[in-house]
């Protein structure tokens, strides 16, 4: 409860992930279950509504960004050789303010007023004649609790990153997982104001009389679309960059060959960045926004994923001429990489605005999403999770159920999505609860929630693997011969880290040490040697990050039930901040 | 310049805070940055009055950015107090500049309570809801520079404010003097630009 | 037209199928298995993956849909040539190079510019190219040729969760307003001015054009054709559309029909447009029935109102028990063949079952929550009642 160390927030991270990754999944499996086959009944318009809500909004907010932050937590300070993030305090806040929001996004369903506008709550459907019960201030409120952490983490993270380097660690020798986090990290930054304010507005004219979105007293609901996604097209990145930085590690380190083409991965990650902030508007195709508007959106769009042909060509470059070793997390990387392509290469049909008019709002879209989201996405945290277990506790997830694990996954997720793209373009519209049989939809359907199926299988044989891997036996410090920094020190690490910062020697950086070891004829077998903790001043815990935590998420509460609640909030959050700025910290580092 | 006793290494140099405070203004300046599009893009597309021309007083809003402009000024002063180790003047100036702001939060007062009773209001109309919600954001952020500057003083009389821990002085100057850009942003847009707006106007694209 | 990309499109879909196999090659035993799997999904795939049944995109009934369609057949061309050569390499890269006992240290290659630079250039040119080229269909797109057949014109305005159609000049001057079934005429075009009074829609019949939002405060324009010789059966012919933007609970149930008709029987249509008659005594029951029950919300006498149609906006948009709302237009209902908003088949049945207690058949519907009639569930009227309403509203005998 009063943790400052990284790595610990980064198991709280993951594990709470992890819970939302299986609520959520479950919200999926209501609705395939519904789709499974046509005018059924199983559950009402109504809840399938909040289900899909729920769902897409959990799995992008509560599962996908905080697993990658779980990355950042334990990864970041390790791979460039520091002791903590800069900020450890305020990670500690961070952690425990997105745990609260997404609690109280959750409490949505104890008092059953649960959010049905979707993830993207387009206005004025949001508006309360439309949505009169509290679930839509559920969600704009708890989504404003969580922005707040997680602007607070990316802060954290670009000051750590910048900051925080061992000496010799210049940027183009920065990991790329290092790389796409400080990119990942400035977009969440920059795009989450906007959000906000839309978010603002929203909950203003929901409960304080304003007409931002209503069309009646002069308000444009087109205004929200274009905030959302000025913000949900940065977004977009935020959730596949940080998979792209796992997978960047993973395949070299199994092919026992640097990264193909470094600078232009990093390249190629800094411009996906940059023109994420130029292609919003291809989420807004149909609006009727004109034809120049859609052209220029077309072309941008078009052109961004140059950049990301390029990382796929210095992935298969990375593989090409290596000596290719097919562990768990090497299978989902190239899992990662093999479905990414189909879900890019979709993105680019619907890139094209004539041709989206037919796909926009269609499983076709479904499929790509998920096509990018899961085989993407989440196949690079399996990746992560697989790659990075040994060095978290120190012993080996079992290798046998870890293969077992990616395929019924892997094929999963295919019998899910796969059929979706046809789905899509035989004109089933997306977030429909119910379909009539004579439009020949049913058939694809009952495929997917079969693949859905056999894909919750899969995650059960991870959580096996998980509880199962408690027991098994103790791995070495480097147990993948890795070039990462992280591999030189003990698994798992001394709250400490380093006992002393290493000096960087470039890319790659232990595979030279262990290298040059090798070629002076004493190969490394041991991880750094551990030392007193007392010589290291570590930052100590804290009860203000929970305490102050706790203020800030009463003040969302109180908006939703009673304003005193707000002030209530208001008082400990400011209690909170004082205490925090009087507490000595003893990490040199000192936040106010 | 900050923690003599334990400077820590960083490799660019920079203070961790210091670098924290930029990237968080960065972020802020997106914030600004919504809600005064938010603000352009309702310019003129109020159905029902008051206006704009109808309630806006240039010149008292013009006192109240002076007000705010002298209290960067104070702010400027106070840090030099501080890297001086001139204790009373830190105290004085930090002092000034909180006042000096708090005089700007009355005018704001003021004036939305001139506001309201002209009948404008939250609900009542777009150019209400954005004028309120962008300026009533940016009197919390002046509020809430307020009570740290506050804080600081109380700091300082306790003698924890000295050219070794000057950088809780800069850091509150940043933040201070980058609230008083956005209002700079504000009453050159709001005021002196769309203060004038009689009805609803023609924007291009609108 | 309608077969070929149909034909095409299954065969394409083989090979994106089969990827399931993709990264094996750990052993060959396994490799086999998977192969094999993955044709059988492919071949499963193609035999049910993609239909011309009445929503596909795959089965241009006009030339919007159909260029939409020609510029999506090329890039799905595009995109299947790419996917073979990149997942070609990477399949070729996993085999080739997987690790063999006692291999050495493989070569350390960091890089290489030209190659880089080259794979930069190729796919920006490609992309730029179909970017460039759906900018032209874009604009091609915008308006119909203008040396063409007379437009017809629809306005048409979305509720929820119902369409209502306007054509403001059906032929010689006559004004028309209906709703959920919009028929057109054949090989003409037909311009559409969509709106929206509540929430955001979106107007899509994907056998004739992509999808448009219909948005309130905005009037977006959009036209379709339905050419007679894409058009196999025999006309009329009754195509699929369906609202494409959530917008609120019952949005699975907001669907419409387009009717394909020659001009002629579209011109008779038009002419007989008009209240049902009431011959028998059992008809003028029911015209009374309705003007005490449902003509708050109702018109049956012709096109609505304006004055009436904004205030019963008015009345929806304020909210309340018993307020009147914007409702489907009943005055050629008779010769429509379907029910609330296209989920069923327009009968006497299910129309009868409509009436007794809408809720039941549409969740959501305002008529169920908002009437006076239905405030405790299920219709106060009884069983005559109900059916001389029907008798009246079909034109029963």
């Amino acid at each position: 409860m009063t943790t400052v160390d990284h790595k610990r927030i980064a198991i709280l991270y993951g594990v709470t992930a992890f819970i939302f990754l299986l609520i959520g999944g479950l919200e999926a499996g209501v609705i395939r279950m519904q789709l499974a086959s046509a005018d059924n009944d199983l559950i009402g318009a109504g809840r399938f509504n909040e289900m899909f809500t729920m769902h897409a909004t959990t799995m992008v907010f509560m599962v996908i960004m905080p697993l990658g932050v779980s990355f950042f937590n334990f990864v970041i300070p390790l791979a460039i050789g520091a002791r903590d993030v800069a900020f450890p305090r305020l990670n500690a806040l961070s952690f425990w303010i997105f745990l609260f929001g997404a609690v109280l996004m959750h409490m949505s369903f104890v008092v059953n007023q649960v959010p049905d506008a979707g993830w993207f709550s387009y206005a004025n459907l949001t508006e309360k004649p439309f949505s009169p019960n509290r679930g839509l201030d559920f969600w704009s409120i708890s989504l404003l609790v969580m922005g707040v952490a997680s602007v607070a983490g990316a802060l954290n993270f670009i000051v750590t990153i910048i900051n925080m380097r061992a000496p010799g660690m210049t940027f183009m020798r920065m990991p790329v997982f290092v790389w796409m986090t400080l990119i990942t990290s400035i977009l969440l930054v920059l795009a989450f104001p906007v959000i906000t304010v839309g978010l603002i507005e929203l909950t203003l004219d929901r409960n304080f009389g304003t007409h931002f979105f209503i069309p009646a007293e002069g308000g444009d609901p087109i205004l929200w679309q274009h905030l959302f996604w000025i913000f949900g097209h940065p977004e977009v990145y935020i959730l596949i960059l940080p998979p792209m930085g796992i997978v960047s590690e993973i395949l070299p380190t199994f092919s026992r060959k640097p990264l193909f083409g470094y600078p232009f991965v990093v390249f190629s990650g800094i411009v996906i960045g940059i023109m994420g902030w130029a292609v919003w508007s291809h989420h807004m195709f149909t609006v009727g926004l004109g034809p120049v508007a859609n052209s220029v959106f077309t072309i941008t769009t078009m052109l961004i994923a140059v950049p990301t042909g390029v990382k796929i060509f210095n992935w298969i470059g990375t593989l090409w001429k290596g000596a290719i070793e097919f562990t768990t997390p090497m299978l989902f990387a190239l899992g990662f990489v093999a479905l990414f392509i189909i879900g890019g290469l979709s993105g680019v049909s619907h890139a094209v605005s004539p041709s989206d008019f037919q796909q926009q709002d269609t499983y076709y879209i479904v499929a790509h999403i998920h096509y990018v989201l899961f085989g993407g996405s989440m196949f690079g945290i399996f990746a992560g999770a697989y790659y990075w277990f040994p060095k978290i506790t120190g012993r080996m997830m079992d290798e046998t159920i870890g293969k077992i694990n990616f395929w019924l996954i892997f094929i999963g997720m295919n019998l899910t999505f796969f059929p979706m793209h046809f789905l899509g373009l035989n004109g089933m519209p997306r977030r429909i609860y119910t379909y009539s049989a004579e439009l020949g939809w049913e058939n694809l359907n009952r495929i997917a929630s079969f693949g859905y199926i056999v894909l919750f299988v899969g995650i059960l044989v991870f959580i096996y693997n998980i509880l199962k891997a408690r027991n098994s036996r103790r791995v070495s410090h480097d147990p993948w011969d890795a070039p990462g920094l992280e591999w030189s020190i003990a698994s798992p690490p001394p709250a400490y880290n380093f006992a002393e910062i290493p000096q960087i020697q470039g890319r790659d950086h232990y595979w030279i040490v262990k290298e040059k070891a090798e070629a002076a004829g004493t190969p490394i077998t041991e991880p750094e040697a551990l030392v007193d903790p007392s010589s290291i001043h570590m930052p100590s815990p804290s009860y203000w990050p929970i305490f102050t935590a706790v203020g800030v998420t009463l003040i969302g509460g109180g908006l939703l039930s009673h304003y005193a609640l707000s002030f209530v909030g208001g008082v400990i959050a400011m209690m909170g901040v004082i205490g925090w700025s009087n507490e000595p910290a003893a990490a040199p580092s000192d936040h106010h | 310049m900050a923690h003599a006793v334990e400077q820590e290494y960083t490799t660019t140099g920079l203070n961790h805070r210091k670098l924290l405070m930029w990237v968080f203004l960065g972020s802020d300046c997106l914030f600004f940055a919504s809600l005064i599009a938010t603000y352009m893009v309702y310019r003129g597309q109020s159905l029902v009055g008051p206006y704009p021309n109808d309630i806006i007083d240039v010149p008292v809003t013009t006192i109240s950015t002076f007000v705010l402009l002298m209290s960067s000024f104070a702010m400027v002063q106070a840090l030099a107090a501080t890297n001086a180790d001139n204790r009373k003047a830190t105290i004085n100036w930090l002092l000034a500049t909180a006042l000096l702001g708090s005089i700007f939060i009355g005018f704001q007062i003021v004036e939305f309570n001139t506001f309201k009773n002209e009948g404008l209001t939250l609900g009542g109309n777009l150019f209400g809801a954005s004028f309120f919600t962008l300026t009533g954001f940016h009197g919390a952020h002046v509020t809430l520079g307020i009570i740290w500057l506050l804080a600081l003083a109380i700091l300082g009389m306790k003698g924890r404010i000295n050219s070794k821990t000057a950088l809780d002085v800069e850091l509150c100057g940043l933040y201070w003097h980058f609230v008083d850009i956005v209002w700079i942003v504000i009453f050159t847009l709001l005021y002196l630009i769309a203060g004038f707006d009689v009805g609803p106007v023609a924007i291009p694209g609108g | 037209m309608g077969l070929s990309p149909f034909r095409r499109a299954g065969s394409l879909s083989k090979p994106a199928a089969s990827n399931s196999s993709e990264p094996t090659g750990r052993s060959s035993s396994l490799k086999n298995r998977s192969v094999i799997f993955g044709l059988l999904a492919a071949l499963f795939l193609f035999a049910i993956g993609c239909t011309k049944d009445g929503m596909s995109t795959w089965d241009a009934y006009g030339p919007v849909a159909q260029k939409q369609l020609d510029l999506f057949n090329v890039l799905l061309w595009v995109m299947v040539a790419v996917f073979f050569l990149v997942e070609g390499a990477l399949l070729y890269a996993i085999i080739r190079y997987r690790k063999r006992p006692g291999q050495p240290k493989p070569p350390q290659i960091h890089g290489n510019t030209t190659l880089e630079v080259t794979l930069t250039i190729i796919p920006t040119i490609l992309v730029l190219g179909l970017g460039i080229w759906s900018v032209f269909t874009l604009f091609d797109l915008q308006d119909p040729d203008p040396d063409g057949p007379t437009p017809l014109h629809v306005n048409v305005t979305a509720h929820q969760w119902w369409f209502e159609f306007e054509y403001p000049d059906a032929g010689n001057g006559k004004k028309i307003i209906t709703a959920n079934e919009l028929r057109i005429p054949v090989d003409r075009p037909i311009t559409l001015q969509l709106e929206s009074d509540d929430v955001i829609h979106s107007f899509w019949v994907p056998k004739l054009a992509g999808k448009l939002d219909m948005v309130p405060t905005r009037k977006n324009n959009m036209w379709f054709q339905a050419d007679s010789d894409k058009i196999d059966d025999e006309l009329p012919v009754t195509l699929y559309g369906q609202c494409a933007e959530l917008c609120g609970i019952a949005h699975a149930l907001m669907r419409f029909r387009v009717t394909v008709m020659e001009q002629a029987g579209f011109d008779s249509w038009a002419a007989a447009y008009g209240p049902p008659p009431t011959n028998s005594a059992k008809a003028k029951a029911g015209q009374q029935l309705f003007a005490a029950n449902c003509t708050l919300c109702h018109t049956i006498d012709g096109p609505d109102d304006p004055a009436l149609s904004a205030s019963r906006l008015t009345g929806f948009l304020t909210g309340g028990d018993i307020t009147p709302v914007p409702a489907p237009n009943l005055t050629d209902l008779r010769t429509r063949s379907t029910l609330a908003a296209g989920i069923i088949d327009l009968s006497e049945t299910s129309l009868r079952d409509w009436l007794r207690n809408p809720e039941d058949i549409k969740a959501g519907n305002y008529m169920s929550e908002r009437a006076v009639l239905y405030q405790n569930g299920a219709a106060s009227l009884t069983d005559e009642e109900i059916d001389a309403l029907i008798g009246y509203l079909l034109d029963l005998p």
